[in-house]
């Protein structure tokens, strides 16, 4: 049983790492929408995508340009984001929104600390909040659902 | 469609830099963006800048590959750039219209400029020399340490592993995906952004149901040949310190030194 626990994990990784790959023009950096996120309502079918999205998005990020400060923060904010997610299982709107939040907050903090851009600290948080925003609710909700009728795959 | 599609960054290559432990390469790396933090000097950019062109010639890296890496934060550099030449006050040097250009904004300009090219390269160098398998191996063995607090190293260091492997095969699912939906008349080219964002949700459907087939597969596979875990697994590729790694040890030292020395003196 643990055995299938890994696998599931490690292919719902090598899916976020293919959906960052297909769309990498606008997957990294300040105004994101990283079509990738969506699969961050995967922890309402499965735990196993806890720790399936944090690989994932360390794979993304090492294959992306931002480097090591990314892979460490980026992933984090995508862990912490899956366990609440997880946590609201029973809840499915908002399932969606703990990815907007942890990635906005910290993904937001990692571009203005570390990268400097020049915008104000809030400002830099709203627009990578509003790119996963995007892609949690316009592409990750409706996807949910209609995952929802496969529930048989997940068990 | 897909095939043209690079894997990430990594650089085939035989150099000194790519045979280092995956390990020291990690902390260095680490160690160099920590390093670029504490500089407060150009003096210190240019000793960063010295040790970087030592590696990237090591590594027999080309340039152009370093360089294709700066392209998506271009923009972003530029932005800092202009931002920082025109915002800030203080003596003026240059005035064109409305806009002034400061001693400080100039300084602050470059200083900012420097420091994202220098953290960007810098990161890319590992990932450009180190092939994802090996940057895997060496992350288990830097969190093996944590195992004892309930991290599972060895468990994600295999989902890593695995993924990493299935990757190609499930970008060659999305491009059968994709031909056949639009064999049947699927438009994923034009529309508004968001009309294209949706347009995803039903190739992302079948893709998960093939990715969880794959894994019911692996699953059953492992467990008939007796997988469980870490615990006494041999491996095909040992991790072993060598005089090579203590050489790049010995020059992150001496960066370290000198960028200390220079916070000190200067």
């Amino acid at each position: 049983m643990k055995t299938r626990f890994l696998m599931q994990a490690a292919l719902i990784a090598a899916v976020y790492a293919v959906a960052t790959i297909l769309t990498g023009a606008i997957s990294y950096g300040f105004m994101q929408v990283r079509v990738a996120e969506a699969l961050t309502v995967l922890p309402a079918l499965t735990p196993a995508a806890i720790p399936g999205l944090f690989i994932g998005c360390v794979i993304a990020n090492i294959l992306g340009p931002y480097g090591l400060a990314d892979m460490i923060c980026g992933s984090l904010a995508t862990l912490a984001a899956a366990f609440f997610s997880y946590k609201l299982r029973h809840r499915p709107i908002l399932v969606p929104l703990p990815p907007v939040i942890a990635n906005g907050i910290i993904v937001g903090a990692m571009l203005y600390y570390v990268y400097n851009v020049p915008v104000s600290l809030p400002v830099c948080m709203g627009w990578v909040a509003l790119g996963e925003l995007i892609s949690c609710y316009v592409i990750g909700y409706p996807l949910l659902k209609l995952l929802k009728k496969h529930d048989r795959l997940f068990k | 469609m897909l095939r043209d599609i690079t894997l990430g960054q990594y650089y085939q290559g035989d150099s000194w830099v790519h045979r280092l432990d995956p390990r020291i390469k990690i902390i260095a790396t680490l160690a160099f963006i920590i390093e670029l933090f504490v500089v407060n000097s150009f003096i210190g950019f240019a000793t960063a800048f010295a040790v970087l062109a030592v590696v990237i010639a090591v590594s027999r890296v080309p340039l152009r590959f370093i360089l294709r890496g700066l392209k998506p934060i271009f923009l972003i550099i530029l932005f800092t750039f202009v931002v920082n030449l025109f915002m800030i006050d203080g003596e003026i040097l240059v005035r064109i219209g409305f806009l002034t250009i400061t001693r400080e904004g100039l300084y602050t300009a470059v200083f900012m400029a420097t420091r994202l090219i220098l953290l960007i390269i810098g990161s890319s160098i590992l990932t450009l020399a180190t092939k994802p398998i090996s940057l895997t191996d060496g992350i288990e063995s830097l969190m093996k340490p944590f195992s004892r607090f309930g991290v599972p190293a060895h468990e994600l260091a295999m989902m890593m592993t695995i993924a990493l492997r299935f990757i190609p095969t499930l970008l060659e699912e999305t491009d059968k995906i994709m031909k056949a939906q639009q064999a049947r008349g699927a438009d994923f080219e034009t529309g508004n952004i968001f009309k294209r964002a949706k347009h995803l949700i039903p190739i992302l459907v079948p893709l998960f149901i093939s990715a969880f087939r794959i894994a019911q597969d692996m699953a059953m596979a492992m467990e008939a040949r007796c997988y469980r875990g870490g615990e006494h697994r041999t491996r095909m590729h040992e991790m072993k310190f060598s005089g090579r790694d203590a050489a790049a040890v010995a020059l992150m030292a001496v960066f370290l030194a000198i960028i200390i020395l220079e916070r000190i003196f200067i």
